[in-house]
């Protein structure tokens, strides 16, 4: 019978379950922060190390509280790097997940409703559109941004470089079947 | 004439048609059909594997399973795209009970996959496939004097792929070098442009990008070379909001590799999608022009 | 009654967990528990179990249908009677509007979401297992 999971182990259990990361083999050597070019950038409230310390502490609010892997653009150098073979990038992705499900997002945080918004999207139409996608996040931005991004469009738009419409795949009927097997759920057209 | 199932990806389609166009037109020139990959969906990018890594393998093992419907393995010009469908192949073949569930939601489509065709990024079958000699063969107008800033970003190289040296790759120099421009010793080659933090966290993304700019102007580059349309977009298209940011005046040209090697096996311009960068790319075009061999 | 029943469940939320164990325990059953897909799949191997309990969005994502379906594969598991308890609808409410589609990969299952009713929780295990009592004692 399985003792109750550590955070540990929660998030371990989030990763790739049959090949494995192993978080507590973590020898807080640093690498992952030094190579990382958003943590050594000053953007992150808790570098890579300081995540993987803090998650293996069990200090699961703070962890959740951090905005580290929404800044992670998924390069993953840190993956590469990382002397005792943890998929650091990975593990990104499964604390994204994890406060996905557990309606843990913070507010004010663009990347989730963009990812929400993308995923949406791809299951209605099976392509990715891009105004659609600006859209969704325009108004979560300031004022300042909301007019730089306009201006960014403009002019891709005068260059021919922004799809009118968006693109559909031919066999979407079968396509929405295809990933209702996977996720049981609703229908995507309502 | 060797074939591939050619995935375009959702950039390609209109955002980075110029690598679109270049690619098939330097792929013609040495005799290489890019068949596009029938009904192909989006890869799922970065944001399916936030919601459901199930779901994401699921996007690329469609596609991968219909390039083995068609025989081909399957080519792709955007890294991310690339990363996605290797590793998917990767995981399905490395853990049977997930490639069964995979290919039970295929059924749905009357689909299955096997994991008979390879996955490779376009860049690779110029280089590896192709090889850098029958590449030289075809040049007619060698980029001379024009130095080449080669940027590789992620996702071709990382995650890790088990025969390759992920830092130490050489071979967009190589390339570079083959169609007569002088590679430059770009030092932050393998770093990140952002990729999809220029939408969800702007501020650090054009801090990345002015970093890689910054690199690439001190070496004095006049051009950076991408394989990603990603890339392309951060370094290129962000390229006035990062001089409005950060009070800097770069002016940079950003131009897919395609380009540059159509532009040196003397394509017109305009047949690469030349004409249609927010930062012009004209003294490249000029430089090209101005010393046919 | 014998010996009492064993129950298997499997879900990654910690304090669901403890929450459902505590009322199939207070109700004469042996409730063990696995958090993951992969000691879940694991454990379900280990022993004969009378029923199990098992949750959608683990793991990697919604690996508790792909177990489902393992279940629905296996000579030796497929027997036992299968309760699918899922949050999904609220868990990724974004993605697909509407009811959780019931997947009947074993021939004795039953969905139902989260939040449960303890009473209706009760409810459906016990008739799950009776079911499944029946056609045993059919099959002798």
């Amino acid at each position: 019978m399985a003792d109750k999971p550590t955070f540990r182990e929660e998030i371990a259990g989030v990763l790739h379950a049959s090949t494995g990361n192993p978080l507590d083999v973590c020898m807080q050597c640093g690498t992952c922060s030094a190579t990382c070019p958003v943590a050594s950038g000053g953007f992150m409230d808790n570098s890579p190390r300081r995540i993987i310390a803090m998650i293996n502490a069990g200090l699961k609010e703070r962890v959740l509280k951090s905005n580290t892997y929404w800044y992670c653009a998924s390069c993953y150098h840190c993956t590469v790097r990382c002397p005792r073979g943890i998929d650091i990038a990975e593990l990104m992705y499964g604390l994204k997940r994890y406060t996905v499900w557990h309606a843990k997002t913070q507010e004010g945080m663009i990347g989730p409703v963009f990812s929400e918004t993308f995923v949406k999207m791809i299951v209605r139409t099976g392509r990715s559109y891009e105004p659609v996608l600006a859209t969704s996040y325009l108004f979560t931005l300031g004022v300042p941004e909301m007019i730089q991004e306009a201006q960014t469009a403009t002019s891709l738009m005068l260059k021919g470089r922004l799809p009118l419409l968006p693109a559909r795949i031919k066999r979407l009927d079968n396509f929405k079947k295809v990933l209702k097997r996977i996720i049981p759920l609703g229908d995507p057209d309502e | 004439m060797k074939k591939y199932a050619y995935f375009p990806g959702c950039s390609l389609e209109k955002m980075a048609q110029s690598y679109h166009h270049s690619s098939i037109e330097t792929m013609r020139k040495l005799d290489v059909e890019l068949e596009e990959l029938e009904d192909w969906n989006c890869c799922g990018a970065t944001a399916y594997f936030h919601v459901d890594e199930l779901l994401a393998y699921t996007l690329c093992a469609r596609n991968l399973a219909q390039a083995e419907k068609q025989k081909l393995d399957v080519v792709a010009p955007c890294s991310g795209c690339y990363k996605n469908m290797f590793s998917t192949r990767a995981h399905l073949q490395h853990e049977p009970a997930l490639a069964d569930h995979i290919n039970y939601a295929l059924e749905a489509d009357n689909l299955k996959f096997t994991g008979s065709s390879a996955v490779r990024h376009l860049i690779e079958v110029f280089v590896q496939d192709i090889g850098l000699d029958a590449v030289k063969a075809k040049v007619t107008q060698p980029l001379k004097g024009l130095r080449v800033a080669p940027y590789y970003g992620c996702q071709i190289l990382r995650p890790r792929k088990a025969d390759e040296d992920v830092e130490q790759a050489h071979y967009f120099e190589d390339l570079m070098a083959a169609i007569g421009a002088t590679p430059v010793d770009f030092e932050l080659k393998l770093r990140c442009c952002g990729g999809a933090l220029i939408i969800t966290n702007r501020k650090a993304a054009l801090s990345l990008v002015r970093n890689l700019l910054d690199n690439a102007a001190k070496v004095g580059s006049q051009v950076i070379a991408t394989a990603c349309p990603l890339c392309q977009v951060n370094l290129e298209c962000y390229q006035k909001l990062v001089n409005q940011e950060f009070g800097t005046n770069f002016n940079m040209p950003v131009l897919y590799f395609t380009q540059l090697i159509g532009l040196a096996f003397g394509l017109p311009p305009k047949q690469l999608g030349i004409g249609t960068e927010l930062v012009s790319a004209e003294s490249v075009v000029c430089l090209a022009r101005s010393k046919p061999s | 009654m014998s010996k009492a029943k064993q129950l298997l469940i499997i879900d990654d939320d910690v304090d669901y967990v403890d929450g459902i164990k505590a009322i199939l325990t207070r109700a004469g059953y042996e409730v063990a528990a696995a958090y993951n897909p992969k000691s879940g799949m694991e454990l379900l191997k280990s022993k004969p179990w009378d029923l199990f309990l098992l949750d959608v969005m683990m793991g990697r994502g919604a690996e508790g249908i792909m177990m489902a379906r393992q279940i629905g594969k296996d000579p030796k598991l497929r027997e036992t009677p299968l309760l699918i308890i899922t949050g999904i609808r609220e868990q990724i409410a974004f993605l697909f509007p509407g009811e959780p589609v019931h997947p009947h990969f074993v021939a004795n299952d039953e969905l139902m979401e989260k939040p449960v009713d303890p009473k209706l929780l009760l409810e459906r295990v016990a008739a799950l297992l009776k079911a499944s009592e029946a056609k045993k004692a059919k099959a002798k």
